[in-house]
């Protein structure tokens, strides 16, 4: 598949999908550069002209640190933006509350766009719109775990009373009853980012920006962290931005799935989309190692069938996993599969289909049969 | 006939040298060669006196003395003097009400408020009964050997000047760790400050102020002694977390607030590691100035000095060391207090 392919797959299929099916996106980026360096203007003329970012950096001595970025942020879902280390992921979320200002480009929250923000609204907006994890907790280590987590409403200028009730109970809600008196060097890393997500939660903002949360975590604990994030997110429907570099946690987490390479979006869409048809290379070495029986759903490979066939072999929800689909079948290839939809069936699942999905689309030298969303 | 003379008539500048020649005062040199018998003292060809200033003006008169440099200064020291006098005297005069102030308090109050009021400080700073006990034992030992009102002085001065260090040496760090250009700026000042030898302040000082006024002393001091503070504040704040300060700014802390929360109590360890060192140089300062008037240990120091009365001197030297062991050791306590509080994550 051709680059122009994957970039019309990538506007076409997802964006407008996902807007007519919802109301308008949550935050909305539009064309973002943002470029390093003592005159990032005159260097965004040449990025125009085309010059990619190690030419940038080599000739010109500027860093391309973001390139024409168009992402939406769709309202109470969680968008997963992974990339390699250097790719741009911090830098592109920093733009949305503005730690980052950038060289070209418009940010809009709730359609209002916050780069006109003067230094109140944009205090206002960082305090009860947009709260923020972070990757080294980055706690005040000064404050115990009762001000930390009450952070947003003390800067805010609520009262005591109210702090501690808030905070207190969004504490309770990660599981650290208990612990609200202790400083934070006196809890383990999971803990102390769990006193993150409690001090993010606290300020009752709609938003929530995580910056590599889990990663600083150990393996158990952060599959713990993701259960606990989905598990609230299931209950509060926030809008979380969500950064990572590991396609587990990506694809466990995601709604939409943004993928950066080198300051640009390679490829964006729902996650099981890319999955089956990466645009690029790059992707294609990205997916190409995961488990991708335990990832994929019926709904991304089954096919508007015949659903009234009688050979069918029974059914199955239109949410389960291939996994679950080859445990039902007891390895039998040759049935299929009526898929059901909150009750009612909506298409047939073959067997070889499903098959051939298991094999990434790279090995099998052309894509499975595209059903995504 | 001077050795440069032959120059300047090669120069053909005879002319000028002698336009207006009137023969100031002579030099010491002179004297003395006049003294020993008057008659030219010939130089040898291969060892010319060096050309400076005085050699110079001994073949041309135009050219002026070294004398003429030093006195030229002086005179433009005093000509300014008064103008900047009608500045600095009433800038600097709550100065020495300060410290007329705090020594008239400490001196005048009875022993058994002030000693139990000091044990309350240190104990307050400290936390530890150890150290109180430690400090109690040495204030009776100095009060026992009468030097009591002597260390009670030197204390009051260190008192004032440190807490005065504090007032400007903190919102100076603080200035200088939000701006490059400031600090750029005032690295150089600090630095001469650090380098100039103690005794060397004290002479433009001393033109300034009489020496009678206590703010004479008091602004030595703190020249002196306020660079660690105002050093180590900005190395504190500009050392400040670089996650913990974006999270402020990420929960929308207004300048204030980061500033007030965050960043000063990050930095307090590093704050307070220069306010203890500002106080032991304060403490080193408050001997020398015992030379412009400071009362307190140093004058018994200095008495030993010029009176060849070692016993004094040695005593009161002793004093001296047991007040910078006592003022180290609580600030110390108090900086570790501050640090077990605030050991990171
Ligand atoms: N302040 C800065 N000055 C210059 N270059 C910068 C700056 N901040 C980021 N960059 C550059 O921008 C690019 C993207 O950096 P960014 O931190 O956003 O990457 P990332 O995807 O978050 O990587 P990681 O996974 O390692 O956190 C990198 O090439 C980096 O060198
Ligand atoms: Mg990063």
């Amino acid at each position: 598949m051709t680059m122009t392919a994957a970039a019309s797959l990538a506007t076409t299929a997802d964006p407008d999908a996902e807007t007519s099916a919802r109301a308008t996106p949550k935050i909305s980026i539009r064309n973002l550069y943002k470029i390093f360096g003592e005159t990032p203007v005159e260097a965004l003329g040449h990025v125009r002209q085309g010059v990619g970012k190690v030419e940038l950096l080599e000739r010109f001595n500027h860093v391309l640190g973001l390139s024409d970025i168009n992402v939406d942020i769709a309202r109470g879902q969680i968008t997963v933006i992974m990339g390699l280390s250097g790719s741009g992921k911090s830098t592109l979320i920093r733009h949305l509350n503005r730690l980052i200002d950038p060289t070209a480009g418009e940010v809009r929250v709730d359609d209002e766009d916050i780069l006109t923000y003067g230094e109140q609204a944009l205090r206002r907006l960082r305090q009860k719109q947009m709260s923020m994890v972070f990757q080294k907790f980055a706690l005040l280590p000064h404050r115990t775990v009762m001000q930390n987590a009450g952070l947003s409403l003390h800067v805010g200028g609520e009262g005591q009373d109210v702090m501690e009730k808030e905070a207190r109970r969004w504490l309770d809600r990660v599981g650290l009853k208990g612990y609200e008196q202790h400083y934070p060097h006196q809890l383990s890393g999971g803990m102390q980012q769990r006193v993150g997500i409690a001090r993010a939660l606290t300020s009752n903002s709609e938003i929530m920006l995580m910056d590599e949360a889990f990663s600083a975590l150990d393996p158990l604990i952060r599959t713990d962290m993701q259960d606990l994030l989905l598990e609230l997110q299931q209950e509060l429907h926030k809008t979380i931005v969500f950064i990572t570099h590991d396609l587990d946690e990506a694809l466990k987490l995601a709604d939409h799935l943004v993928i950066l390479k080198d300051g640009y979006v390679v490829q964006q869409g729902e996650p099981q989309g890319i999955l089956l048809n990466p645009a690029d290379p790059y992707i294609e070495d990205f997916v190409s190692d995961i488990n991708r029986a335990r990832v994929l759903r019926v709904r991304s490979v089954m096919a508007p069938g015949d659903i009234t066939r009688a050979d069918l072999a029974g059914e199955i929800d239109h949410n389960a996993t291939l996994e679950d689909v080859i445990a039902a079948s007891g390895g039998e290839t040759t049935h299929s599969y009526r898929v059901m939809k909150e009750g009612r069936p909506v298409g047939v699942l073959r067997m070889a289909d499903l098959v051939k999905a298991l094999v990434p689309r790279a090995a099998s030298g052309q894509g499975p049969r595209t059903g995504a969303g | 006939m001077a050795f440069y003379t032959g120059l300047f008539d090669a120069l053909g500048l005879r002319g000028w040298c002698d336009a207006d020649a009137q023969d100031g005062p002579m030099t010491m040199a002179q004297l003395l060669a006049r003294s020993q018998g008057g008659g030219e003292v010939t130089v040898p060809w291969w060892n010319p006196p060096f050309p400076s200033l005085d050699a110079l003006h001994e073949a041309c008169n135009a050219i002026p003395r070294t004398r003429d440099l030093t006195s030229g200064l002086e005179q433009l020291f005093l000509d300014v003097r008064d103008g900047l006098r009608v500045v600095l005297d009433p800038l600097t005069q709550p100065l020495s009400w300060l410290l007329d102030g705090a020594l008239w308090l400490f001196v005048s109050s009875p022993w058994w408020i002030l000693i139990p009021l000091i044990m309350a400080l240190c104990y307050v700073v400290s936390r530890s009964v150890s150290l109180i006990l430690a400090v109690a034992a040495s204030i009776l030992l100095l009060a026992f050997i009468d030097h009591y009102d002597y260390a009670i002085q030197t204390l009051s001065i260190i008192f004032v000047c440190t807490a005065l260090c504090v007032v400007f040496g903190i919102p100076i760090g603080i200035a200088m760790s939000k701006s490059n250009r400031f600090q750029r700026g005032m690295l150089p000042v600090l630095d001469m400050l650090q380098t100039l030898p103690s005794f060397v302040y004290l002479i433009p000082l001393i033109f300034l102020f009489s020496v009678t006024e206590s703010k004479l002393y008091g602004i030595a001091i703190i020249l002196y002694a306020i660079v660690p503070v105002i050093r180590l504040t900005d190395l504190g704040i500009r050392l400040v977390d670089k996650d913990v300060i974006e999270a402020a700014n990420a929960f929308g802390m207004s300048g204030r607030q980061k500033l007030f929360q965050v960043e000063i109590p990050l930095a307090l360890p590093n704050i307070m590691a220069g306010v203890n060192q500002t106080i032991m140089m304060a403490l080193a300062m408050v001997v020398i100035a015992s030379l412009v008037s400071a009362p307190g240990l140093g004058v018994l120091v200095l008495r030993g000095i010029r009176n060849l009365e070692l016993g004094v001197g040695l005593v009161a030297g002793l004093g001296i060391v047991i007040l910078a062991v006592i003022l180290d050791r609580v600030s110390k306590a108090a900086l570790a207090r501050i640090n077990t509080s605030h050991s990171t994550g």
